[in-house]
């Protein structure tokens, strides 16, 4: 540390500077981020500013002791700021703790177009007809209410539902006591609410993955995707489980026995070209991929904890056409997990989850490698679709396909001889997305991180 | 001064910051209150009697009849009074507002003139336009402007942060000064395990050293070691915990921590708890150097 910057006379400069120039937002010199708060009452995101390395021996130089009491007084200044907001934009819900809900009597704002959801509830005076209303989650409830735009009031026994003028309309209540009250309800906890409320205020669309109640609306399953993997699995099995017995008599007359040390056998009057996808595919005698069976878990038992690894949010990007109503596909999944408790997920686990998750489309090729994109091959899961739908080649009858299912145990590889030259992705692009992928939220004490989590497709494509 | 902790479903928040705190980190300082603490700093200030807990479930009573009127009185009171000063406000700058009346005048001259176009083009296009587009319908005439219309005036609604303010929150009873008592009532039971107690132990003693802890999580580790205040100084040390002499360390545990804390600028610490003689070993990993 210099010695001049130890001078107290410094100081006095280096604040009287600042006096001037606090209006002005050059912010070059090192001051820390909380200074930079013009007024506690309408804050601004403050810029980062340097930090030192360490304080000087001995309790720190007179110049870093001011830039922190600065920096302090600052954060405390704009930690102590109130909630408050216009009264033309504020919108009023009251929580029901029995329901775990909150019912919004006032909704203003574009909160709303991707918050909330209508659901029938019948009312006081007529018990039988059921009225639409709009209610929040316990999330949702409290994110407004953190954000400053919501106002909310406790249901209470004396409450009359129409008068909201009325003194008796519920318990107000603050910030504070939401936290305690809305935590723990509706599967809702600390960590998944920062991962909600993180997401939100980047502006992403958050939704519940598994509807809380009847009712609620959530995106029709795997609408979108064209789960070509999971079809040619059924019908595989299918075929398999026709044809047995026969295929079983089949290959032991036409492979007589498998030859561990010479498994590139020639059958050439099944018109097996030896090209390199077909060498690869009778290399490949090891059973692999996801669509195998793993070896059963041991038995669970039933006070067996569920896994934790379990899809809590549909996230949207933020520019996404939305309706409540009729949600689309989401763009990712997000698993919310406590990285203070919970270790890495087990094999089981995460067959588990990708289980429940639709198989994304192929990764398109870059850009640069194309030729001038004509509209038609912009599409990407058109795209995709046309290479999985092509019609087999002339010479792989449904017969010859039949056999190859049979001996090898696993379908050809879409993109095989058979996909046109030009719509070749880069492996390791398909590769490093996986054909299923989750993104892990990992929480430890208020900080999120996020991974993503992809289930490879190493057999799907031929290193050769 | 004790600082209450507020304790609800084993998490622990600082809801309010008059009071000075003791410069423990905090995350997402930038978000405004409430601060969530580390377990471990929970453990450490209620040991050194710094704080205390507060389980805020039971804290907030259900409010009576006259605690909600007493409330809404006040509340009516604050609005009317703001009202009040934004209107004095309003008149007194007048001339330079926009609301001032010579440009309503003006905008409601535009906005007349501006449907008499449409109404004329429309039946210029013929008059079947009429039936599928009809004019926009005239404004309704404004309230007369010597009634202050009290509900056209936006004045500011504050969600309260707290429930300080609140009659029907007490937290005479709710309130636990040791840990031992809100683990009794069932509000707090960190550090339950042989590892959550190496960590408060290790914790406590880099704490006592005078350093600073912020969550590690994103760098591979517990803490991230702070030598001085985080709002001011980088942090030195990613650290983690060993919780007995016999914890498993795999060698490949310590080539990622170099190699993360080289990557970081940062040295990794490895801090063995012996629950014996209840005393830490440090060690910290670095790159040689030899390329």
């Amino acid at each position: 540390m210099d010695d001049a910057l130890e001078q107290p006379q410094f100081v006095e400069k280096d604040a009287a500077r600042e006096k001037g120039e606090d209006e002005s937002s050059g912010d070059e010199d090192e001051g820390p981020d909380w200074t930079k708060i013009p007024n506690p009452n309408r804050p601004v995101i403050p810029k980062r500013g340097e930090k030192d390395f360490e304080p000087a021996p001995g309790g720190g130089s007179g110049l870093q002791t001011h830039h922190l009491n600065r920096a302090r007084a600052a954060m405390f200044d704009a930690l102590r700021t109130t909630r408050a907001i216009s009264s033309k934009s504020v919108s009023y819900a009251i929580w029901y703790p029995a329901l775990a809900r909150a019912h919004v009597t006032v909704a203003r704002g574009v909160h709303f177009t991707s918050m909330g959801h209508s659901i029938a509830r019948p009312s006081k005076e007529n018990q039988s007809k059921a009225l639409k209303r709009l209610e929040l989650l316990p999330e949702e409830t409290l994110y407004l209410m953190e954000k400053g735009a919501l106002f909310c009031w406790q249901w209470m026994e004396t409450f009359v539902e129409d008068d909201l003028n009325s003194t008796t309309r519920g318990a107000p209540m603050s910030v504070q006591q939401a936290f305690a009250e809305m935590m723990g309800k509706e599967d809702i906890n600390l960590e998944k609410y920062h991962v909600y409320a993180y997401l939100r205020r980047l502006g992403y669309i958050v939704t519940r993955a598994k509807p809380p109640s009847a009712g609620h609306p959530a995106p029709s399953a795997h609408s979108h995707a064209p789960a070509p993997t999971v079809h040619s699995g059924y019908l595989r099995s299918f075929f398999n489980a026709l044809f047995s017995p026969f295929t079983r008599l089949l290959r032991r007359f036409f492979a007589p026995a498998f030859d561990w040390w010479r498994p590139l056998a020639h059958r050439r009057w099944l018109h097996h070209s030896m090209d390199y996808a077909s060498v690869f595919t009778s290399l490949r005698f090891i059973p692999a991929g996801h669509s195998r069976p793993l070896m059963p878990a041991e038995a669970k038992l039933p006070t067996t904890p569920p896994s934790p690894y379990e899809v809590f949010y549909h996230v949207y990007k933020p520019n996404t056409p939305f309706r409540k109503t009729a949600p689309p596909a989401p763009d990712f999944h997000i698993v919310v997990v406590d990285a203070r408790k919970t270790p890495f997920p087990t094999i089981h686990e995460l067959s588990d989850l990708y289980a429940e998750l639709p198989t994304l489309p192929r990764p398109l090729p870059r850009r640069r490698n194309l030729q001038p994109v004509t509209a038609s091959t912009r599409d990407p899961p058109k795209a995709v679709v046309t290479t999985q739908k092509q019609p087999p080649a002339p010479w792989q009858s449904l017969f010859a396909r039949l056999f190859s299912l049979s001996f090898l145990g696993h379908a050809t590889p879409p993109q095989s001889a058979d996909a046109p030259p030009e719509r070749k992705v880069n492996p390791f692009m398909a590769l490093r997305q996986g054909h299923k992928t989750a993104v892990i939220a990992a929480v430890d004490a208020s900080v999120v991180s996020f991974f993503r989590l992809g289930e490879g497709s190493f057999e799907e494509w031929p290193m050769a | 001064m004790t600082i209450p902790i507020h304790v609800s479903h084993q998490r622990a928040f600082i809801w309010d910051v008059d009071r000075t705190l003791p410069h423990l980190s905090q995350q997402n300082v930038f978000l405004g209150l409430p601060l969530v603490l580390m377990p471990e700093e929970v453990v450490l200030l209620v040991d050194k009697q710094l704080a205390v807990l507060v389980d805020d479930l039971s804290a907030h009573r259900t409010p009576t009849a006259a605690q909600i009127e007493a409330w809404d009185q006040v509340w009516k009171k604050d609005i009317a009074q703001q009202v009040a000063r934004l209107e004095r406000e309003a008149s007194v700058g007048k001339e330079d507002r926009s609301m001032s009346e010579a440009a309503v005048e003006k905008r409601k001259a535009r906005e007349e003139k501006r449907r008499l176009a449409i109404i004329q083009k429309q039946q210029a296009e013929g008059e079947s336009a009429d039936s599928v587009f009809a004019p926009p319908p005239a404004p309704p005439p404004e309230s007369s402007a010597g009634q202050p219309a009290s509900s056209n005036i936006a004045y500011s609604v504050a969600v309260p942060t707290t429930s300080e303010e609140h009659a029907w929150y007490n937290q005479e009873g709710s309130t636990y000064a040791t840990l031992e008592a809100a683990r009794s009532a069932g509000i707090w039971s960190y550090p339950a395990t042989e590892e959550e107690v190496a960590k408060c132990a290790v914790f406590r003693d880099l704490w006592e050293q005078g350093y600073y802890m912020g969550g590690g999580s994103k760098f591979g580790g517990e803490w991230l070691v702070y030598p001085g205040d985080p709002l001011r100084y980088h942090s030195h040390f990613v650290a983690t915990v060993l919780a007995s002499p016999t914890a498993p360390l795999r060698p490949m545990e310590i080539v990622a921590h170099g190699r993360l804390g080289t990557a970081t600028k940062k040295a990794h610490l490895l801090c063995g708890y012996d629950p014996a003689t209840k005393k830490v070993a440090y060690f910290s990993v670095e790159w040689a150097g030899f390329g």
